[in-house]
């Protein structure tokens, strides 16, 4: 597999305030207290139900790539739809960089995208429009 | 040990109905207009003005894990029950109550002798059979997923009583474990409030509940059709298990069914 300078990790780790809302079923899965920011290259994007599911590939500072599950707790396609997210909001290969609070398990690669923005381009820029 | 689909047993009940219904068993004023397509609801404050945003709207829809109104048989049943064990896993949909506390819109269709509930998750379908149309009642050994439903127009509100429902591991909360039994019992009185949906749900459930849980909401048109079929996805379903480790190491590791 091939990855890109440019896709080093960066696992930007920051304390933030404790999210405003969670939904219940993410309850004791994400540590809700901390923010976490991911630059990766898509793996995966699929638009289903009852939750869409974002696979991000992520070279951690050691140099390795890892697989990270990127949710958005409990918001299904409906909800996306009206967010502006469609079936071909992500590609294979597109770089895209997350914020999200992570898995609360030791280990686990996992990031909750719920009440901390949507994924932008590794520029910053917006890739879902409204 | 037969098992029944809802949609066998919604066919079956629809097909056991008389072909030709009864007249009209409510006076006009006594119906409302609540046909139409419904936002998710907001809980309506002792103020009478309904609660904003996705963490101030929903939460007096939500039994909580410690809630007071809890039996000592309800927790210990919560402790006990592993979550990954939840059927919502396999994708079964939550039943009412704990349903409405999903951000789904659903629909109303008034008919005749029936409401008919579509719901914006789970290709959930529920039938309201209305009183005056003698429709056939489920017998003593049957029970349902989403109960058995039976509505009267009363005073301008849609007035549903559901019971027979199965024992369900996560009939009152599925995030919290919260079991309800075939006592359950669920009133939803619908009505109109400045062209808003209006809907106070009162449960019961003696093993799982001191006292009623009672709660009020109110919901907005909406614009949009529901986005049905829902085809959940197991494997997706489960995502999130994968990050919660089992409370019963020890047991041999489960392998789930594959359903064609």
């Amino acid at each position: 597999m091939k990855f890109v300078n440019t896709l080093c990790a960066s696992l930007a780790l920051t304390v933030a305030a404790a999210a405003a809302f969670a939904h219940h079923s993410t309850n004791g899965i994400y540590d809700e207290e901390r923010e976490l920011e991911l630059t990766g290259k898509v793996i995966s994007w699929k638009f289903i139900n009852p939750h869409p599911t974002l696979k991000l590939e992520v070279v951690n500072e050691q140099g390795v790539a890892e697989e990270w599950d990127l949710s958005y707790g409990g918001s299904a396609v409906t909800h996306l739809v009206r967010r502006g997210y469609t079936a071909d909001t992500f590609k294979p290969g597109d770089v895209i960089k997350a914020t999200g609070h992570p898995a609360l398990l030791e280990g686990a690669r996992g990031l909750l995208m719920e009440g901390t923005g949507d994924p932008v381009r590794e520029d910053g820029t917006a890739i879902i429009q409204r | 040990m037969k098992h029944f689909s809802l949609k066998t047993i919604g066919a079956a009940v629809a097909l056991a109905l008389p072909l030709a219904a009864a007249g009209p068993a409510f006076a006009a004023e006594d119906i409302p207009n609540l046909s139409g397509v419904w936002q998710w609801g907001g809980c309506v404050g002792p103020d009478g003005q309904v609660g904003q945003g996705f963490g101030g709207g929903f939460t007096c829809m939500l039994l909580e894990e410690d809630d007071a109104r809890l039996t000592e048989r309800a927790k210990a049943y919560r402790d006990a029950f592993e979550e990954a064990a939840q059927p919502k896993y396999d994708c079964a949909p939550i039943s009412i109550p704990h349903m409405w506390t999903d951000p789904y819109s659903h629909q109303i269709e008034q008919l005749e002798d029936r409401v008919i509930f579509t719901y914006g998750k789970d290709d959930v379908v529920r039938t309201v059979w209305l009183e005056g149309h003698d429709h056939p009642k489920p017998a003593v050994n049957e029970f349902f997923y989403f109960g058995h439903s039976i509505g009267r127009y009363e005073d301008g509100k849609l007035i549903v009583e559901t019971s027979k429902f199965t024992f369900d591991p996560q009939g009152l909360n599925a995030d919290f474990k919260l079991a309800s039994t075939t006592q359950k019992k669920v009133t939803e009185v619908y009505s109109l409030v400045d062209d808003k949906l209006d809907l106070v749900v009162t449960t019961i459930d003696p093993f799982m509940l001191k006292e009623p849980w009672i709660y009020h909401v109110r919901s907005e048109r909406d614009e949009f059709p529901l986005s049905l079929p829902w085809a959940c996805d197991a494997e997706a379903s489960r995502d999130i298990l994968k990050l919660a480790p089992s409370d019963y190491p020890n047991d041999p590791p489960v392998e789930r069914i594959q359903y064609p």
